[in-house]
C-alpha cells in the first residue's frame, strides 16, 4: 500500500478561475457587482427593485441576473423598473455557479451598467461554496422566517459583508425581535454591516445604499 | 446538495491523474476547511454513489479538517481564529475576527477543499497483507 500525493489543486478549481475571470471583467468595464442570497421568501427580489429605483435616480445604470430554477418573474419584475436584466433558470441545480453567471454576462451590456445586482437561487447553504466573482455578499433574512435564522445558518452569516433584515413591519405581527437577529449576527460577524427594512413599503433602503459603501441620497418619490 | 456538484468535480479531476498509477485505490484523502459549508456525511454519500463503474469504486473518503486561521490587519495577529462555542449553535463557529484586538483579518486557512493524497494497494502488496 502506498500514498500517491496529489497536487493540491482546489476540487472546484474551475469555478474559484471563472470566478476571478467574471471578477476581473467586472472591473475592467467598471461595474460593481454585488450578490444577494437568502431563502426563498426573504424579499430578495423586492429589495432589489428597491435599490434599481433608488439607483436608477441618481442617475446609474443597473444591471439584474435573476436566477431561479425555473420561470422569469423575478426578471419581468426587474426589467419593468428599468433594469438591464438577464433571466437565468439553474433548472436542478441548487446554487448558481461563476460559468452560469460568465454566460449571462455575455447577455449584458456591461460598458453601459455601474452596478450589477446578482439574484441567487433562494437557499442559505448551497451557494455559499460557489463564488461568482462579485465585489459584495448580502444576505436578505426576514422576519417572518423566526428570529433563530442566524443561529440555524451561522456559517453563512459570518462570511457575508452585510445581513439585511427585512419585512420588520411584520416583527410584532409575528412576535420576532429584529434586535435578536442582529445580536446574533453580530456574535458570528463582528465587522459585517446591517440593515433593517421594509422594502415593501420602501423603508431602510437608504441603510443597504450606505451599507454597500454607495453614494445615492435620492429617492424614487422624490427626485431631486 | 451541493455535495454532489462538488464530488463530481472532485472525480473527474482525479481519473485521469491516477491513470499512471496501477493498483487498487482504497482511499482518497480530501482536505476540507472549517468554512467550507459542505457535510462530511453528504460528501461521504456522493463519492460512494458517483464513483461506481469508476476506478474508485469500494474506495473510502477520508476528510480532513483544516481550521481556520487569520492574519490581522491591524496589530498583526496570525494564529487560529475564536470560535462561538454558545449552545444555540450546537457546535462551534469561528469568528473572522482579530482574537487579538478584535480588528478586520484576512483570512489564512480555512477555506481549502482539495485532494491531498490518494491510498493505493499495488497487486504485490495486497498479496503480501
Amino acid at each position: 500500500m502506498h500514498d500517491v500525493r496529489m497536487s493540491g489543486e482546489d476540487v472546484l478549481k474551475r469555478q474559484l478561475e471563472l470566478a476571478d475571470a467574471n471578477y476581473h471583467r467586472l472591473k475592467a468595464r467598471g461595474v460593481r457587482a454585488i450578490s444577494v442570497l437568502g431563502a426563498i421568501g426573504s424579499g430578495k427580489t423586492t429589495l432589489i427593485e428597491r435599490l434599481i429605483d433608488r439607483l436608477s435616480a441618481c442617475g446609474r445604470t443597473v444591471g439584474t441576473i435573476a436566477a431561479d430554477s425555473a420561470g422569469d418573474d423575478d426578471h419581468r419584475r426587474f426589467v419593468a423598473r428599468g433594469a438591464r436584466s438577464v433571466n437565468l433558470n439553474t433548472q436542478d441545480d441548487c446554487h448558481l455557479d461563476a460559468h452560469m453567471v460568465d454566460h449571462a454576462m455575455d447577455r449584458l451590456p456591461l460598458d453601459e451598467l455601474d452596478y450589477l445586482f446578482v439574484e441567487n437561487v433562494g437557499n442559505l447553504i448551497c451557494p455559499a461554496d460557489f463564488p461568482l466573482g462579485v465585489d459584495r455578499e448580502i444576505v436578505v433574512i426576514s422576519v417572518t422566517e423566526g428570529d433563530d435564522m442566524v443561529r440555524k445558518h451561522p456559517k453563512i452569516f459570518a462570511q457575508t459583508d452585510v445581513m439585511v433584515v427585512n419585512k420588520v413591519d411584520l416583527a410584532d405581527a409575528v412576535g420576532v425581535d429584529p434586535q435578536r437577529i442582529v445580536s446574533d449576527y453580530r456574535e458570528v460577524n463582528p465587522h459585517g454591516a446591517v440593515a433593517l427594512t421594509d422594502a415593501r413599503h420602501e423603508r431602510g433602503i437608504e441603510d443597504v445604499i450606505r451599507a454597500l459603501g454607495i453614494e445615492c441620497t435620492s429617492t424614487p418619490s422624490s427626485p431631486s | 446538495m451541493h455535495e454532489y456538484s462538488v464530488v463530481t468535480e472532485l472525480i473527474s479531476a482525479l481519473l485521469p491523474k491516477l491513470e499512471d498509477h496501477d493498483g487498487r485505490v482504497s482511499a482518497v484523502i480530501l482536505v476540507k476547511g472549517e468554512l467550507r459549508i459542505l457535510s462530511d456525511e453528504a460528501l461521504r454519500n456522493a463519492f460512494e454513489l458517483l464513483s461506481r463503474e469508476t476506478r474508485l469504486e469500494g474506495s473510502e473518503l477520508v476528510i480532513e479538517p483544516v481550521e481556520v486561521r487569520v492574519r490581522c490587519r491591524s496589530c498583526g495577529y496570525a494564529g487560529l481564529a475564536e470560535h462561538v462555542r454558545e449552545e444555540a449553535f450546537h457546535f462551534a463557529i469561528p469568528i473572522l475576527s482579530c482574537p487579538a484586538c478584535g480588528a478586520e483579518v484576512d483570512v489564512e486557512a480555512g477555506r481549502e477543499l482539495y485532494v491531498d493524497r490518494v491510498t493505493i494497494q499495488t497487486a504485490a502488496a495486497a498479496e503480501a497483507s
